[in-house]
């Protein structure tokens, strides 16, 4: 870790407009946990369903895009990286620090989000706030270190990134079954399956994945893509604009 | 002014202005139009900007063409998807297009400073702007187009009933050219925000699938609570939703969402929300392109 | 590292290609202590040089070292090298005095707010340090760009293009700097495609065309070199045959070719031709349509060198 490039990604996540973005999306999750709340009052299963639908696919995969590119992204384009590249400094450190900034985010704008909203609508039943937010912190830091790497290989980051995650997992997931084996939302889930407990298969909150191979794949998938990226930083090409 | 000793002469050396025709705006808006259309499907860029477009127009096709061929296997009586529910079933891949290529058309002359190049000649900001906005919606008519094409050519060559296909496939076409409107102008309004491509991708993504998300929870919630009419209405808040909307009151076809909109009052909503969004987004893209510096 | 040996910057053989294309062939050169340019034309591969010097670039064949040491995949070695890179991209919302501070501590210099405000003084840059690094001009941004390059007090200064878009007056205060910082025994090499540039301040440059080593030396001796090379003109005239006879007998060019249409000359006594060219047009009557000179172009001039 080192303090200096912590504190120039942070400032570079949280520039204006980013910092827009990241805040309206759990803003929004929150509104609509109030409204369900007031309309239809506390209830487990309108906590799975607003966070099976809004939280899981979707604010956490776009969070982990948006910061995990965001973090090393810009830099990379336009260039300004090579200040800290020209530096006797190891790059997995480099990583490393700024995969902790992007994960620091994710949990501000996601995950506590998530477990605010699971309160706000389940009121402590049956664990569902528990579960989604531990499901959603293990899916979403594999999510950040993966789109890291994926700033670090290619310009097209993000594009790849989105493709990866509307796409593969969430259409090729629905019609092809063996896919969701190898989907990090649906690893996430088995870790909120296994927290709900028995109430899961009521609550649709289940995953076809086992919780070991899934708390496995999560670990190989963090660690293999954060030190793969530090590797690719090494030899990265200070190329010009575009 | 006062009578300058002679120091310098600028000396006639023949260069010649051009003097011949000029083509004039039309052909300035053509051109742009043209040249930014192609450079939305990667054409006349490098080949890397090929992959994105001609994936998603082959993600787009592909359905299309394993429908038309199961409809001709087994002989079926219809098509199993309607022509109008075409673009809504496969609004993800519609979606990143207009992501990835809504930066691509603007972000790229904001960060590169060419903006002031392009205002110095007859082109006005407005022209730009009305290029702009017509190449990406006639990518995305191409998009959503081609497969609606292919699905009409499968179910003829399965020997589905000549009017009903016709009449089919022209009102998924009309729906097209809406949706096609709507999402250019949201795509290039958030995109024209950023000179950074990859935020504008980002921000143009998570713009569309919020408003489908949340259209998808409130109607839900309001379903839930039997109040029938207002899910209608909430639909309108996905972009996707509001187009078909248009199509299910224009042309009385089965919805695409958890509900339609309510009646021929909620038809008609839906038609002006549609105007007004395309209308106010174009507006808001003319407005944001008037603070461009033109130096 | 021997503290008596001198510092410098080997290159052994050096060769860099992407598939079919050879960015630099077979480079042999040692940059020493003092100011050397590394000169040549656009494309003839001065960056990819100063990217393999500063480890951002790993050569195909050959060894790029420092003391000793290789340049690439060797972090530590950033500790003696200074980049001052082409690219004009910094960190926005920064003042010139935070993003020095910011390159001090990357380096985790013990007193990085000293350090930081000692770069500053030797660019010359203290009374613009507090302002938005967005505000600055263009010189004043390859100033601070030089203060992060300096603030760990490198042995070696590598800098990337460094007058690109400069005025007279930014360029002189540049030179005069880089003179200073090579006569206190540093390694200092800046490219350039302008022998105006180089000549003020190199001791000693290396010549660069077309990914090949094309001359190395004291400047003065290329550009006798360059100079004494007989120069090639074509010339479209009413009467070329005319001409073309008045030139052999006057001596001062070397050959002359005549073609259907158009007469190549070489001159090799260039003050001379010039004058007796439009001499010889008004005595005979020749009227001249066309006088170019058919090699001016830096890169003919430095493939001329790489010929001898």
């Amino acid at each position: 870790m080192n303090a200096t490039i912590a504190r120039l990604t942070w400032r570079s996540l949280l520039g204006r407009r980013r910092a827009v973005l990241l805040m309206v999306l759990p803003a929004i999750l929150l509104i609509l946990a109030v409204m369900f709340r007031v309309f239809q009052g506390a209830d487990a299963d309108n906590a799975a369903f607003l966070l099976g639908i809004f939280g899981v696919p979707f604010l956490i995969p776009l969070l982990g895009l948006i910061a995990g590119t965001g973090s090393i992204g810009p830099e990379i384009d336009d260039g300004s990286i090579v200040y800290v590249l020209a530096k006797p400094l190891s790059r997995y450190k480099i990583v490393v620090t700024k995969l902790v900034v992007a994960i620091v985010v994710m949990i501000a704008f996601g995950v506590l989000p998530i477990l605010a909203a699971g309160y706000v609508l389940a009121n402590g039943t049956s664990k569902v706030a528990i579960g989604y937010a531990a499901g959603s912190f293990a899916a979403g830091i594999t999510y950040c270190a993966l789109f890291l790497l994926l700033a670090v290989m290619t310009r097209n980051a993000v594009v790849t990134g989105l493709l990866y995650v509307l796409v593969w997992e969430s259409a090729v997931g629905t019609f092809v079954p063996g896919a969701q084996a190898l989907s990090i939302q649906q690893w996430g889930m088995a870790i909120t399956e296994k927290i709900i407990g028995a109430p899961a298969e009521d609550l649709r909150a289940t995953s076809p994945v086992g919780l070991t191979t899934a708390v496995v794949l999560l670990i190989v998938l963090f660690v293999g893509t954060t030190a793969y990226a530090g590797y690719r930083l090494r030899s990265i090409r200070l190329t010009s604009d575009e | 002014m006062s009578q300058q000793p002679e120091l310098g002469v600028i000396h006639d050396i023949g260069f010649r202005h051009y003097t011949g025709p000029r083509l004039g705006r039309g052909y300035l808006l053509r051109s742009l139009y043209g040249e930014s259309l192609r450079g939305a499907y990667g054409l006349g860029r490098s080949g890397k900007s090929k992959v994105m477009p001609f994936l998603l127009l082959a993600v787009m096709t592909i359905p299309a063409l394993i429908t038309a061929v199961v409809a001709a296997v087994t002989k079926a009586d219809e098509l199993p998807v309607a022509y109008t529910q075409y673009q809504n079933t496969l609004f993800l891949p519609i979606a990143i297009f207009v992501a990835a290529q809504a930066p691509a058309l603007v972000s790229r002359d904001l960060r590169f400073k060419v903006m002031p190049l392009y205002l110095s000649r007859p082109l006005g900001r407005n022209d730009y702007v009305l290029a702009k906005f017509g190449a990406l919606s006639s990518a995305l008519l191409i998009l959503i187009s081609v497969p609606l094409v292919v699905l009409y050519a499968g179910a003829l060559l399965a020997k589905l009933p000549f009017w009903t296909q016709t009449r089919g496939v022209l009102q998924g076409l009309a729906g097209a050219v809406m949706l096609a409107l709507v999402l250019a102008g949201i795509g290039l309004l958030i995109a024209s925000i950023t000179p950074r491509r990859g935020f504008g991708v980002a921000a143009v993504v998570t713009v569309l699938l919020l408003l489908s998300v949340v259209a998808a929870v409130l109607q839900n919630l309001a379903i839930t609570n039997e109040k029938q009419k207002l899910a209608g209405y909430l639909g309108a808040i996905d972009p996707g939703n509001l187009v078909d909307g248009v199509q299910v009151w224009l042309f009385n076809v089965e919805p695409s969402s958890q509900a339609g909109p309510p009646g021929t009052l909620g038809g008609v909503v839906f038609l002006l929300l549609t105007i007004a969004v395309v209308g106010i987004s174009y507006g808001l893209l003319l407005l944001r392109y008037r603070k461009v510096s033109a130096s | 590292m021997t503290a008596d040996s001198p510092l410098s910057m080997r290159l052994d053989g050096v060769s860099r290609w992407y598939g079919n294309v050879v960015a630099v062939n077979d480079v042999t050169m040692e940059i020493k202590a003092g100011v050397t340019g590394l000169l040549g034309p656009n494309g003839a591969g001065k960056s990819t040089l100063i990217h393999l010097m500063s480890g951002f670039l790993a050569p195909s064949s050959g060894t790029v070292t420092l003391h000793g040491q290789p340049t690439w995949h060797n972090e530590p070695i950033y500790r003696r090298i200074g980049l001052v890179p082409e690219r004009e991209a910094m960190y926005d919302g920064v003042t010139g005095w935070q993003f020095v501070l910011y390159n001090a501590q990357l380096h985790q210099l013990k007193q990085p707010k000293e350090a930081a405000a000692r770069a500053i003084d030797t660019v010359e840059m203290a009374d613009a340090a507090n302002r938005d690094i967005g505000t600055y001009s263009k010189g004043m941004k390859q100033r601070i760009k030089m203060a992060t390059a300096l603030v760990h007090d490198p042995d070696v200064l590598l800098l990337d293009e460094p007058f690109n878009g400069m005025d007279p007056r930014q360029r002189m205060q540049l030179m005069d700097l880089l003179h200073d910082l090579g006569e206190r025994g540093r390694v200092v090499l800046f490219s350039s495609h302008i022998l105006e540039e180089v000549e003020q301040i190199a001791g000693s440059i290396e010549v660069m065309v077309a990914g090949r080593h094309a001359a190395s030396g004291d400047f003065r001796e290329i550009r006798r070199l360059m100079t004494e090379r007989p120069h090639q003109y074509t010339i479209r005239s009413s009467d070329d045959r005319t001409l073309a006879a008045a030139l052999i007998a006057d001596g001062s060019t070397s050959g002359v070719e005549l073609q259907p249409g158009v007469l190549n000359v070489q001159a090799t006594d260039y003050a001379r031709f010039a004058h007796q060219l439009p001499a010889f047009a008004r005595a005979h009557g020749v009227r001249l349509f066309e006088v170019s000179p058919a090699d001016e172009s830096l890169e003919k001039v430095f493939s001329y060198l790489v010929a001898r």
